[in-house]
């Protein structure tokens, strides 16, 4: 199935929830909880921490549902940032499982290497990411993968990467401000 | 930072927020701005739609199928919540609706969290039905997972107790999420490791006392 095709099932199913159609719950999880449920493991690297998140998850679309707005929002995006708010607010209560093995800003490992292979975000957008992310210096990216990939805060990112935690934030506030400028172009 | 000075310090706060790298009682505070100010939400979105393509290099990794039952079972419990807010909120003239609801509402409300057995109804592969016993209530919800109806036959539910006998409970519904009382003799019954079955029956449910038509998938009760 093309992205478009699903984007609009996926919408059109979370339009329908507020209205308590459960079938339409059951529509938007089958097609999205594979890709919630990485990344929520992706952050979390534990698979009964993960799957209780990805409850809480889905919960959380039954009954908030009625906050997508699809004028503003494409519905993945939308349960992609809940899903890694919920696996965040998990990991930040718990402060076990997260990934604080060390990583050198220089040595920036083969990161345009990943592509997207899923028929869930468009492959244009995620194309055009890359390019700006390939843009930024490469301890910039590598902080922002900790970041979005492992749910690092800033000092978990200090301490891996082995800067000041002043640095750190500079480094990422920097690296945002970049990224903006090259998306919005 | 000079070179940050000049930008927009709340869209840097944003920013920060969807990347995630906030913690304690900034992103506390983070968060509850977000649900007030909604020209920061704005930007917290603008954010999170600029990072969500990176989750495209996510394996995608399928949970275990308990997970979807949770789900079903926490969901089915404020599902007429869900209804009689909508059915309010709506223009439609849906008064005996609403009143229905509002009647399944305070019905449902006298669930309590104690007692609570578990069964998911499964049969060729496929979970058809998640069902919720209140043993102290005598009350079971049975909300319709994959099952597809049929045409000429409806789904009905069965108790069977380790004596082996089916005893008929009630008719069940493919759209919707169907609670129906147990009697004291059968509320009895239903405990831990008994099991539920569901037969196709012709309209009006099966006339014998017994399934008539095929049993297509039972599920055993167990303590939640």
């Amino acid at each position: 199935m093309d992205i478009d095709s699903n984007r609009s099932l996926i919408a059109a199913a979370l339009n329908r929830i507020p209205a308590g159609d459960r079938p339409a719950l059951q529509t938007v999880y089958r097609l999205t909880s594979a890709k919630l449920f990485g990344v929520c493991l992706r952050i979390l690297g534990e698979r009964a921490e993960a799957e209780d998140v990805l409850q809480e998850v889905y919960v959380t679309v039954w009954r908030k549902a009625a906050d997508f707005d699809a004028n503003r929002s494409s519905p993945m995006t939308w349960l992609i940032a809940l899903a890694r708010n919920r696996s965040i607010d998990r990991l930040r209560a718990t402060r076990a499982n997260r990934n604080m093995s060390p990583i050198e800003g220089a040595t920036d490992v083969a990161d345009t290497a990943a592509s997207a292979d899923t028929a869930l975000e468009s492959l244009q957008e995620h194309a055009r990411l890359h390019g700006c992310l390939d843009g930024l210096a490469s301890h910039e990216r590598v902080a922002l993968r900790g970041a979005f990939f492992d749910g690092n805060t800033y000092d978990d990112l200090a301490k891996r990467m082995n800067v000041p935690l002043g640095t750190m934030k500079s480094w990422i506030r920097r690296a945002m401000i970049k990224l903006k400028a090259c998306l919005e172009q | 930072m000079s070179d940050t000075l000049d930008h927009n310090e709340d869209d840097l706060l944003a920013a920060e927020l969807a990347l995630g790298v906030l913690e304690g009682a900034e992103r506390t505070t983070a968060v509850h701005r977000a649900t007030r100010d909604r020209a920061f939400a704005r930007l917290v979105e603008e954010w999170e739609q600029r990072l969500a393509p990176w989750a495209g290099e996510i394996r995608e990794v399928s949970p275990s199928p308990e997970v979807w039952d949770r789900i079903s079972s926490a969901t089915a419990r404020n599902r007429l919540w869900h209804s009689l807010n909508f059915w309010r909120g709506s223009s439609f003239a849906a008064g005996a609706f609403a009143a229905a609801c509002l009647a399944g509402l305070i019905y449902l409300g006298t669930f309590a969290p104690k007692q609570t057995l578990l069964a998911t109804i499964e049969g060729g592969g496929q979970r058809h039905f998640v069902a919720t016993i209140d043993s102290a209530r005598g009350t079971v919800a049975v909300v319709p997972a994959a099952f597809s109806g049929d045409a000429t036959r409806v789904p009905e539910l069965w108790l069977i107790p380790p004596d082996g006998r089916p005893r008929a409970v009630g008719l069940l519904r493919a759209d919707q999420t169907v609670v129906l009382t147990l009697p004291p003799e059968l509320a009895t019954l239903a405990k831990n490791n008994a099991v539920l079955a569901v037969s196709l029956e012709p309209p009006g449910g099966s006339t014998t006392g017994l399934p008539t038509g095929p049993v297509i998938a039972t599920g055993k009760l167990t303590s939640l």
